[in-house]
């Protein structure tokens, strides 16, 4: 009996370390919250969800990149670079946010020439 | 060490691995969803500010024979407008008198035509035709004249489409956008006629115009991911 005791005694402190200090499956649900939102095409819903995770967790790259997407499929090409470009920086070698970034410039690119194109 | 406490000690052990295992994997697993995303293209200008496009007759540098160039420039994109425009579509006819009205603010400022968060659409145009002769191979049949190498002298009928578009916002009379276009297509028919080559070289400068003014939308692939 006292044995038990001991044991959950050291089981509690461990999960409420586990729970407290490892937010990111509270802030993980908002990003999944936020996928599923755009996968039935609510993007303002998913721009909320993930601008929330955002503000708890400025270093959630997810949570950039899931933005830059929103803002893309928005029209919205300044704010989809500098949140793929944060993005990035915090993940560097992130292959899915690489990949999102590149078909992202060629777009952007592609714009900036034939506007070039036209002044002159 | 007793092999009980032994076992004690390698269940204590395993326990905590397990722990940190589940900290480790609930913290720094991700995961992706590829999505097809429906992307609107970027475009040279934001047409969708306007509630209200006003196209109205354009300047024709010079006549074309048996066909009204004006008249079926204003129709053309009257339709093809109303179309993909989300907003109202209407057209105006205004005493153009020569090319240069364009660029004179003051003249679209003073039309005083009323319109509240409208773009008028005007622009000048031209549409000719000539014939050209080329030397075009056929299949060479040596069997029947061998001086002629398989070469015919053909004529061919080309119609050529110039097009000034403009967009001036009808509160400032401010030219807001402006692309040229020059558009050519040559037919082997002599007899073909100019409404026909119209409608082929219009459709080719809508693909360009609409693209620069609506912008469109591509189905592209992107990665949404979690933490």
């Amino acid at each position: 009996m006292y044995r038990k005791l001991t044991a959950y005694l050291l089981i509690l402190p461990l999960l409420s370390v586990f729970l407290l200090t490892c937010s990111r499956p509270v802030l993980n649900n908002q990003i999944h919250f936020g996928i599923q939102a755009a996968q039935k095409d609510l993007w303002d819903e998913a721009v909320f969800r993930w601008k929330k995770v955002i503000n708890s967790n400025p270093e959630s790259a997810a949570a950039h990149n899931n933005l830059a997407v929103a803002y893309e499929k928005k029209g919205l090409w300044e704010q989809a670079k500098k949140e793929y470009e944060t993005a990035l920086k915090l993940s560097p070698k992130n292959i899915y946010i690489k990949a999102n970034f590149e078909n992202f410039n060629k777009n952007y690119e592609l714009q900036e020439k034939d506007e070039k194109d036209k002044k002159n | 060490m007793s092999f009980k406490k032994k076992m004690k000690k390698i269940k204590k052990i395993k326990f905590t691995l397990l722990l940190v295992l589940l900290f480790f994997f609930s913290c720094t697993s991700s995961s992706y969803l590829k999505l097809r995303v429906e992307i609107p293209r970027r475009t040279a200008f934001n047409l969708e500010q306007f509630s209200e496009i006003v196209i109205t007759n354009f300047f024709i540098k010079k006549r074309t024979k048996k066909f009204d160039l004006n008249q079926e420039l204003v129709n053309y994109f009257a339709s093809e407008i109303e179309r993909e425009f989300k907003g109202k579509t209407s057209s105006k006819t205004i005493s153009l008198e020569k090319e240069e009205v364009f660029s004179d603010k003051e003249f679209w400022k003073n039309l005083s035509l009323d319109l509240k968060g409208a773009v008028l659409l005007t622009g000048s145009a031209q549409y000719s035709e000539e014939i050209r002769k080329a030397i075009s191979e056929t299949k060479k049949d040596y069997s029947e004249d061998l001086s002629s190498k398989g070469k015919i002298m053909e004529e061919r009928r080309f119609y050529t489409l110039s097009l000034n578009l403009c967009l001036i916002d009808a509160k400032t009379g401010e030219a807001l956008y402006k692309r040229s276009f020059k558009e050519s297509k040559g037919y082997k028919n002599p007899n073909q006629t100019a409404p026909f080559a119209f409608f082929e070289l219009i459709q080719i400068v809508k693909g360009k115009f609409f693209r620069n003014i609506l912008g469109g939308t591509k189905i592209q692939e992107r990665y949404l991911i979690s933490d």
